[in-house]
């Protein structure tokens, strides 16, 4: 039997089929509609959109965020149960993209909310966010 | 030649003392001092001119001008009446047209408070729309440095990821 740490066994509550919540500006919608339809389907691994951040284990939040957005999405965040993770999609919501000059979109998503992994992109491509969930998943099983 | 868009401009014309033309069928363009706004917008109200399709402000920076413009359009006559009033730059206030559309002005009030710095006298409620937390931003000002403004606020000279911005 292995002796995990506390947060470890936290952790691993996330291993499951992950529901999600998704907070997405602009275009980033369109980011995530390839997940869902039959080429890429995300059900397959169980992974679902849910309809309240209290169901949800992750976040992703897409599609550049404005001073007001981010507000709203700090609030979805703290409503989410632990363990949580929060999956950055794409350029903008990471850096601000095109609109790095913008005065309304915010410029680092790391100074809003604890980004646990980021794919980029512009959109990222599908795989790519299967791959970031199978990451943190790795990650959560080194955990000790 | 008498048609229903020159038989209206005719009334205005003599009823206010106000400038305008027909710019062509179905449009009239009217210029207005923002003191005889409320007047004017309340005649073309009870003459038919229920919706209030927007508000526009145009920033005339050479002249010292904010230009607000008003689209009008009557369901009755199918005529779009555009009203123009030029105000101050400086002290950029005018007299609310919420008393007269209510609701329908309010919210292209609210926003051009927010991006102009425009004062509605007897608006409600002027508070920001899209740039909450953000005192004294009029970002659609022509003389408004945004890229100055965004470098203050977003990005540290210091961090080496963000001193390419400042180039």
């Amino acid at each position: 039997m292995v002796k995990r740490s506390k947060k470890a066994k936290t952790m691993r509550k996330l291993i499951k089929a992950i529901w999600i919540f998704s907070w997405f500006n602009s275009c980033g919608f369109c980011e995530l509609v390839p997940l869902v339809g039959s080429r890429w389907d995300m059900e397959r691994f169980g992974m679902i959109i849910v309809g309240t951040p209290r169901h949800a284990d992750v976040l992703f939040i897409a599609g550049y965020q404005t001073l007001k957005s981010i507000k709203r999405a700090k609030i979805i965040y703290e409503q989410m149960a632990e363990p949580k993770v929060v999956i950055a999609l794409g350029s903008c919501t990471m850096t601000g993209g095109m609109y790095w000059d913008s005065y309304n979109t915010i410029k680092r998503l790391e100074d809003y909310l604890p980004v646990t992994m980021y794919v980029p992109g512009c959109p990222p491509r599908p795989e790519a966010v299967f791959e970031a969930c199978e990451k943190i998943f790795g990650h959560v099983k080194e955990l000790k | 030649m008498d048609t229903k868009e020159t038989g209206l401009l005719d009334e205005i014309k003599s009823k206010f003392k106000v400038d305008g033309r027909v710019q062509r069928e179905q449009r009239i363009w009217i210029s207005t001092d923002g003191s005889k706004l409320m007047e004017v917008c309340k005649w073309l109200k009870d003459g038919g001119f229920t919706h209030l399709s927007a508000i526009s402000a145009t920033d005339w920076l050479k002249d010292g001008k904010y230009e607000l413009t008003y689209h009008l359009w009557s369901y009755d006559d199918n005529i779009l009446v555009t009203v123009k009033t030029k105000i101050d730059r400086k002290n950029p206030s005018i007299d609310s047209v919420v008393p007269v559309w209510e609701e329908n002005a309010q919210i292209h009030e609210r926003e051009l408070h927010e991006l102009f710095g425009v004062k509605f006298k007897g608006n409600p409620d002027l508070s920001p729309l899209f740039l909450e937390d953000q005192e004294d931003v009029h970002p659609f000002r022509k003389d408004f440095n945004w890229r100055e403004h965004v470098r203050e606020k977003f990005y540290n000279k210091e961090n080496e990821r963000e001193a390419v911005y400042y180039d």
